[in-house]
């Protein structure tokens, strides 16, 4: 299979701070990384490195092959690569349905046909399918501030495959979200894998969750590298365990 | 927009038509000067109540406005073709303007629009080669259209009228737009609009550049209105009046500079019968308001109507439960 995204000894440090020291990893197209690892182990900084929110102090990222080092979040965006934020990021005022919209909306015409054409920019109707497939059709007009955090979460991920991404970069996607939406969550996330055939990287703490999404998972601890492997093996791994459990 | 709304809305627009009918010449000129201060407060709250960007710098794009169609005009300059000027001049300054904006927020983005602010007036004020410095430029000529000379106060009320109505649909339009939402985004959250796509940067220079745009078309407007201005008409004072305007009426709705407006120019009037008390009086409404309802005006009459619809959707709830019960 070939790589959708290539990260070749990135490095990020905050003056004397090394938060992510020369990781190298490939995702191969269709698969679902996860990306695990102790709190301050640098998994957000290489998620904001790898999408253009930071820049990394050295190091390569490709997309397809393309050097995107130091790309724009929104040109990386608009080259079908999307992702969510370990703290919730809606737009709260905007309705459920605008916020979807707006997701899209970018990715249509330029930006002189943005302002002379539809109100909707022609996403009317896949919003409509995007707030079904969510099973968010009974709040579609309410604004996203109104809406609990679970039901923020989906909408969250919703607004990331708005756009139809070939890959998707989703940020602690479980976090604070209870069992039975975390349960929602993951099933949604793995119908729209196995419809679009998208690449997903997972962040996530919540371990159970990984082990029932992802097909590889990768382990950072102190901004390195220190195991990949099947989900299964890297939980009997010992170098992870004492990664987690400290000394 | 509500039943309601819709016909609030087409009784003020028809009030607004027929009250020059009845209005002193005075009469005339102030609600003349609420229809050319209401395009500058619908440019700031662009800027500021949808995009987020806070500006002090909205009364020195009236005075560049103003200046330009009163130093164009004398030159033989039709005053169509000026104001069209004025407000392109004021489109690229204010795009200009918009790059600080893109490193800085807030209140440093305040303290980089006032700067902005004071330089203008200083340029106004120094530059008499220019500007005429204190002396100020009188005598702005009132256009003529189709040969209908618009010289006279009612008249000339209905140019700025018909201005405003066109100003306020296109404004209208591109709010409905996705860039309405785009702005709305910004201001919400730039860094998650961004990593959808949104060109943040541009989205912002242009919610500057349409904002200030206005704003020089407000002042174009202006100066054939008073037919004599000075730098000191645009000073800060000018910027804050119209950033009241805007909270006042309810920034981020489309229809608070029109009510921020009307009150920013016509309560002074109405408070003269307090006298040297007028200001505070106004001072103190203006801190009640603020501390009891900074949404503004528009931001109360929502909140007021949701909460009848709560209750009355309470209540017919409890009549069906208590209709259904045994």
């Amino acid at each position: 299979m070939t790589a959708v995204l290539e990260v070749s000894n990135l490095r990020k440090a905050f003056g004397g701070v090394v938060a992510v020291a020369g990781v190298s990893f490939e995702v191969r197209t269709g698969e679902i990384l996860g990306i695990i690892g102790p709190n301050g182990s640098g998994k957000s900084t290489l998620f904001n490195c790898v999408l253009g929110q930071l820049q990394p102090s050295a190091g390569e990222v490709r997309i397809d092959g393309k050097l995107t080092t130091g790309m724009r979040p929104c040109d990386l965006n608009r080259l079908g690569v999307s992702r969510t934020f370990q703290l919730l990021q809606v737009f709260p005022q905007l309705s459920v349905r605008d916020n979807l919209i707006l997701a899209g909306q970018e990715h249509q015409g330029s930006m002189a046909s943005r302002l002379f054409g539809r109100a909707d920019a022609g996403l009317g109707d896949a919003a409509g399918q995007m707030i079904e497939f969510f099973r968010l059709a009974h709040l579609a007009d309410e604004p996203a501030g109104a809406l609990s955090y679970g039901q923020q979460k989906l909408l969250d991920a919703a607004m990331a495959f708005m756009a139809g991404p070939r890959l998707v970069l989703l940020d602690e996607p479980a976090g604070g979200v209870n069992l039975t939406m975390l349960g929602n969550l993951r099933e949604r996330l793995h119908a729209y894998h196995a419809e679009r055939g998208a690449t997903f990287v997972v962040i996530e703490h919540q371990m159970e969750f990984v082990m029932a999404l992802c097909t590889r998972v990768l382990v950072l601890a102190e901004g390195r590298l220190i195991a990949e492997g099947a989900p299964q093996d890297i939980r009997r791994n010992p170098t992870v365990i004492e990664a987690y459990l400290g000394h | 927009m509500t039943r309601l709304a819709g016909v609030v809305v087409t009784g003020a627009a028809l009030a607004a038509v027929v009250a020059p009918f009845f209005l002193k010449p005075f009469g005339i000129f102030l609600i003349s000067t609420w229809v050319v201060l209401t395009i500058a407060a619908i440019g700031l709250n662009l800027t500021l109540g949808y995009a987020g960007q806070i500006s002090l710098a909205q009364g020195a794009f009236v005075g560049i406005g103003a200046y330009t169609v009163a130093l164009l005009t004398p030159m033989g300059v039709p005053f169509f073709a000026a104001f069209i000027v004025a407000g392109l001049l004021c489109f690229a300054i204010g795009w200009v303007l918009g790059y600080p904006a893109l490193r800085v927020q807030h209140h440093y983005l305040a303290f980089v629009t006032l700067a902005f602010s004071t330089l203008v007036f200083l340029v106004l004020r120094n530059e008499e080669w220019l500007t005429g410095g204190i002396y100020g430029i009188a005598g702005t000529p009132r256009p003529s259209l189709f040969g209908w000379s618009l010289g006279g106060a009612r008249d000339f009320y209905f140019l700025c009228l018909g201005v405003l109505a066109l100003l306020s649909l296109a404004t209208w339009w591109m709010l409905r737009s996705p860039w309405g939402r785009a702005f709305v985004a910004l201001r919400e959250n730039p860094i998650r609009a961004l990593s959808l796509g949104l060109d943040t940067r541009r989205y912002t220079l242009m919610a500057f550049a349409i904002g200030s745009s206005l704003g020089g078309l407000s002042g174009a407007l202006y100066a054939p209105l008073v037919q004599f201005i000075e730098p000191n008409s645009f000073t800060l004072n000018l910027s804050f009046n119209l950033l009241l305007m805007v909270i006042v009426g309810g920034s981020g709705y489309f229809f608070g500079p029109f009510l921020g407006a009307l009150i920013a120019v016509l309560l002074p009037e109405w408070l003269r019968v307090t006298e040297g008390y007028y200001l505070i009086v106004y001072a103190a409404a203006v801190m009640a308001m603020m501390a009891f309802c900074p949404t503004g005006l528009l931001g109360l009459i929502e909140r007021t109507a949701k909460m009848l619809r709560g209750r009355r959707k309470a209540a017919v709830t409890q009549a069906l439960t208590e209709g259904a019960g045994p």
